[in-house]
C-alpha cells in the first residue's frame, strides 16, 4: 500500500507544471541570468596597467629622470602604467576629455596630476609621484646628514627597490564573492521545495481540498500515506536540486569546493528542510491556498535577501550585527554551509550549519505531527 | 464607456500583484538614495583601500608605518582570528590583510630578507595600490639604514614622517562630467526598467487575458458596440494604467533627487523612460495574445523581466557584461533603454552631434514598439479567424 501511494502521490505532483516551473526551470533560469550577469564582476575588480599620459616641461633637468622612472615602470606585462607622451598640455587634456587616459602627469619642478575622477586608478597615479617626490626628499635628507652616502651606492640602493610583502593564502580557495549569488540561489530553490510540502499537507487535509477529502476516506493510516506522500515530495525536490547543481558546477562551471560528498548531502538537508518548512507553515497557516504560498514566498524572499541574493554584503552586515538572525534564517544556514565548504579548510563552519538545519528540520517535523495527527472530520 | 470600466476594474482587482513591485522598488529607491552623494565632489580626494593590520610587534617604525599607511588606507578593526579575517576578505570589507611579524623591523633595518604577509583578492587594484605605498615605506626606512648609521628608530620614524609628508597638487577637470553622470537619477531611471516592465506585463496582460476569454469575446460580439469601438476603448484603458504607472514610479524620483530636475538630461531621461512604456505596454498586449492560460503571466512576467534587465545592464552596468551577453541583450528593447540612458546621463553639450547616438537608440526602440504591435495583430487576426 506504501509503494502505490508513493507512486501515485509522484504521478499527481510531477503533473503539477506551474510547481516544477518555479521549483526547477526558474533557479536554473535565474542561474543563468547572474552567470551572464556577473562572469566579468571579478574581472573589474582587477588590476589593469592604468592608461596615463606625461606632458613634458620642456626643461630636461626635471624631465629626463621623471620620463626615466615613468618608463621603467612602463614596461612589461606586470607594469604600472601604459604610458603616453603628449606634445602639449591640449592634446593630454583631449585624450583625458575623450576618457582614452585615466589621468596625465605634467612634469617640472613641481609634478602635477590632472585627472577626471577620484578613482581608485587616480589614487595609484598620485601614489607614484608622491613617491617619486618623497625618494628626492629622502636622498637629499641622508646627503645632508651623512655626505659620504652619495659615494656609498646611495643613489643604486635607491633605484634597487625590493618587494617587502609576500602573499600569503588565507584558505585553499579564492575569495571569489560572486559564488555566494549562486550559493544563495540554491538555498532559494530548496526553500521553494516548501511549495510541495505545503501541497502535501493541503492534500491530506480533508477540509482543505476534495483530493484530501477522498485520501481520508480511505481505510489507510492517515500518517503512511502522509510520509508516502512527502517521500514522493522529497524524491522530485530533491531530484531538481540535482539537477540544478549538476547545471551550476558542469555547465556554469561554479566552484563549489573540492568535498563533493558534503555538497550533496547539503542539498540533500536542505530539501528536506524544504519540503518539512512547506509542511509546517501550511499547517500552521489555516486559511486558504493564497495565504500559504504568501507566506512561503515571504519567508524565502526575505531570508533570500538577508542571505545576500540581491545585495551580496547584506549576509556579512546580518552577521556582523544581529547573528542571531543568521543562525535562524533557513536560506543562510543552506547558503553558508556551501560557502563553508567552498571557502574554509576545515568542516566545523560545515557542521554547525548542518546541525542547525537537522535542529530546523525536527521542529518542523515534530510541528506538522502535532497539528495534524488525530484531527477528525464531523462531516465533509 | 463600459468597456473601458470594466477594464479598470480588472486593473483594481490586480492592484496587489503590481504594487509589490513598486514597494520593492521604492524600498531600494530610497536605499539607494540614502547611500548616493548628493554633491559631486570638486577636488581631488585619494581613494582609501580598506586594510586589516595586524601587528606582532610595536616598535617606533611600525607605528610609524601604521600611521602612514592610514593616509591612504581605511584600516579596519577585526581580531586576529582567522575566520573572521576570511569572511571579511570574501566580502570585502577588507581587500587587503597585512601581518607584520615578530622581528620583522629588526630584519629591515640589518639588510634582511624578512617580508610582511598579506592575504589578498588576488591581482585586485587596491593590491596593486597598497603595496606601492607599503613597499615606500620599507624602502626608504633600507635606505635611511644603509647610509645613516647611526640613525635611531624614533629618529628614523620622524625622518621618514617629514619625507612622506607634504602631497603632490592634484588638478581634477569636473567640467568634463555631467551632472547627472553616475548620479542618482540615472541608476533610478536605469533600474526602473525593471518595474515598470514588470508592472505593465502584469497588468496589462492580466487585463488583456480576461478580454480573450471565449465567453466574453463572443458576449461583445452580439453587443450594439462596434469592434472597432471596443477596441479603443481597450486601448484607452490601458494607454491610461501605463501612462499611470509611469507617472507614478517618475513622480518618485523627483520627490528624491529634487536637484536633477532642473537639467536638461531629466527631460531626456523622462522621454527615454516615455517611450519605453509605450514599448513594454505593446509587448504586454503581444503577450496576452500569445499565452493561453492566466497562471502564466507571473511566470512569464518574472522571466522577461528579471532575464531582460539581467542582461542589458538594469543590475549590473552594461561596462562590466561581457560583450557576447551584450550583443544578445542587444535584440530587447530594454538593452537599447539603457544605453539611451547611461548616455543621456553624461551629456554636458545638447547640440545634434551630442544627442544624435541617444536619440538613435531611442529610435530603435521605438522600431521595436511598432514590431510588437503588428506581431500581435497579426496573431490577434488569426486567432479571430480560426474563431
Amino acid at each position: 500500500m506504501f509503494a502505490h501511494i508513493f507512486f501515485y502521490r509522484f504521478k499527481c505532483l510531477i503533473r503539477d507544471k506551474q510547481l516544477v516551473f518555479w521549483t526547477l526551470l526558474f533557479p536554473i533560469l535565474l542561474g543563468t541570468f547572474f552567470y551572464m550577469a556577473f562572469s566579468n564582476l571579478n574581472d573589474e575588480e582587477s588590476f589593469h596597467p592604468i592608461h596615463a599620459a606625461v606632458v613634458p616641461s620642456g626643461n630636461s633637468h626635471y624631465d629626463a629622470s621623471f620620463v626615466e622612472v615613468l618608463r621603467s615602470v612602463s614596461k612589461g606585462k606586470n607594469r604600472l602604467f601604459t604610458m603616453k607622451t603628449a606634445a602639449s598640455q591640449a592634446e593630454a587634456d583631449r585624450w583625458l576629455k575623450a576618457g582614452k587616459i585615466d589621468g596625465y602627469f605634467s612634469s617640472g619642478e613641481t609634478i602635477q596630476l590632472t585627472v577626471n575622477e577620484s578613482g581608485l586608478n587616480q589614487s595609484i597615479m598620485k601614489s607614484f609621484v608622491d613617491q617619486y617626490r618623497t625618494n628626492s626628499a629622502a636622498v637629499a635628507q641622508i646627503a645632508k646628514d651623512n655626505p659620504n652616502a652619495l659615494q656609498n651606492g646611495l643613489l643604486q640602493d635607491l633605484s634597487d627597490r625590493r618587494s617587502y610583502v609576500k602573499e600569503v593564502s588565507g584558505s585553499g580557495a579564492e575569495p571569489n564573492n560572486v559564488l555566494n549569488y549562486f550559493y544563495v540561489l540554491i538555498a532559494m530553490a530548496c526553500l521553494y521545495g516548501s511549495f510541495w510540502g505545503s501541497k502535501e499537507i493541503m492534500d491530506i487535509q480533508a477540509d482543505q481540498t476534495e483530493r484530501a477529502a477522498r485520501i481520508n476516506t480511505a481505510p489507510i493510516h492517515k500518517l503512511k500515506a502522509f510520509i508516502a506522500g512527502s517521500l514522493a515530495a522529497l524524491l522530485i525536490l530533491f531530484t531538481e536540486i540535482l539537477i540544478l547543481l549538476a547545471y551550476l558546477r558542469f555547465g556554469l562551471k561554479i566552484d563549489f569546493g573540492p568535498r563533493a560528498g558534503f555538497v550533496v548531502l547539503t542539498a540533500l538537508l536542505g530539501s528536506i528542510l524544504g519540503i518539512s518548512f512547506g509542511a509546517f507553515i501550511s499547517a500552521v497557516v489555516k486559511a486558504g491556498e493564497g495565504l500559504k504560498i504568501a507566506c512561503l514566498i515571504f519567508v524565502t524572499m526575505a531570508g533570500s535577501f538577508l542571505s545576500g541574493m540581491m545585495y551580496q554584503n547584506m549576509k556579512y552586515i546580518v552577521s556582523q550585527h544581529v547573528p542571531l538572525l543568521s543562525w535562524l534564517n533557513p536560506v543562510n544556514l543552506l547558503t553558508d554551509a556551501f560557502y563553508a565548504l567552498y571557502y574554509y579548510d576545515n568542516l566545523y563552519r560545515f557542521a554547525l550549519n548542518a546541525g542547525m538545519m537537522v535542529l530546523f528540520i525536527i521542529v518542523f517535523c515534530a510541528g506538522t505531527y502535532l497539528i495534524i495527527r488525530r484531527r477528525k472530520y464531523a462531516r465533509l | 464607456m463600459p468597456v473601458f470600466k470594466v477594464c479598470l476594474k480588472i486593473f483594481r482587482k490586480n492592484w496587489l500583484s503590481v504594487s509589490i513591485y513598486i514597494v520593492i522598488f521604492l524600498a531600494i529607491a530610497l536605499l539607494i538614495s540614502a547611500t548616493s552623494v548628493s554633491e559631486r565632489p570638486t577636488t581631488f580626494s585619494q581613494k582609501k583601500a580598506r586594510v586589516a593590520f595586524i601587528a606582532e610587534e610595536q616598535t617606533p617604525l611600525v607605528k610609524g608605518f601604521r600611521k602612514e599607511l592610514s593616509r591612504s588606507t581605511t584600516i579596519v578593526a577585526l581580531p586576529d582570528q582567522s575566520e573572521k579575517l576570511q569572511d571579511a576578505l570574501y566580502f570585502r570589507q577588507v581587500t587587503y590583510i597585512l601581518r607584520i611579524p615578530k622581528g620583522f623591523t629588526e630584519s629591515v633595518l640589518s639588510g634582511g630578507k624578512m617580508q610582511l604577509e598579506k592575504t589578498v583578492v588576488p591581482n585586485s587594484i587596491e593590491n596593486t595600490y597598497v603595496d606601492l605605498n607599503v613597499d615606500q615605506y620599507w624602502n626608504l626606512a633600507r635606505l635611511y639604514a644603509a647610509h645613516d648609521p647611526g640613525i635611531s628608530q624614533n629618529g628614523l620614524a620622524s625622518r621618514l614622517r617629514a619625507n612622506l609628508s607634504g602631497t603632490t597638487p592634484v588638478v581634477m577637470k569636473t567640467e568634463n562630467a555631467a551632472k547627472t553622470s553616475d548620479s542618482f537619477s540615472m541608476f533610478y531611471f536605469n533600474f526602473l526598467a525593471y518595474t515598470l516592465s514588470a508592472v505593465l506585463i502584469m497588468g496589462i496582460s492580466t487585463a488583456m487575458m480576461v478580454f480573450r476569454r471565449r465567453d466574453l469575446r463572443m458576449r461583445h460580439y452580439c453587443s450594439p458596440l462596434k469592434q472597432a469601438n471596443v477596441t479603443m476603448q481597450l486601448l484607452a484603458a490601458n494607454l491610461l494604467f501605463a501612462g499611470a504607472s509611469w507617472a507614478v514610479l517618475v513622480g518618485f524620483c523627483f520627490l528624491l533627487d529634487p536637484q536633477s530636475i532642473v537639467t536638461m538630461n531629466m527631460l531626456y531621461f523622462l522621454i527615454n523612460s516615455l517611450l519605453f512604456t509605450g514599448c513594454i505596454a505593446s509587448l504586454s498586449y503581444l503577450i496576452s495574445t500569445v499565452l493561453k492560460s492566466l497562471n502564466a503571466v507571473s511566470a512569464v512576467c518574472n522571466l522577461i523581466t528579471l532575464g531582460t534587465c539581467f542582461i542589458s545592464g538594469v543590475f549590473v552596468p552594461q561596462e562590466f557584461l561581457n560583450s557576447t551577453v551584450l550583443k544578445i541583450a542587444s535584440f530587447t528593447p530594454t538593452y537599447w533603454y539603457v544605453q539611451a540612458n547611461t548616455r543621456i546621463a553624461k551629456l554636458t553639450h545638447f547640440s545634434w552631434d551630442h544627442l544624435a547616438p541617444s536619440l538613435y537608440s531611442m529610435l530603435i526602440m521605438l522600431a521595436f514598439t511598432g514590431a510588437f504591435i503588428a506581431i500581435a495583430l497579426v496573431i490577434g487576426r488569426r486567432q479571430q479567424a480560426t474563431n
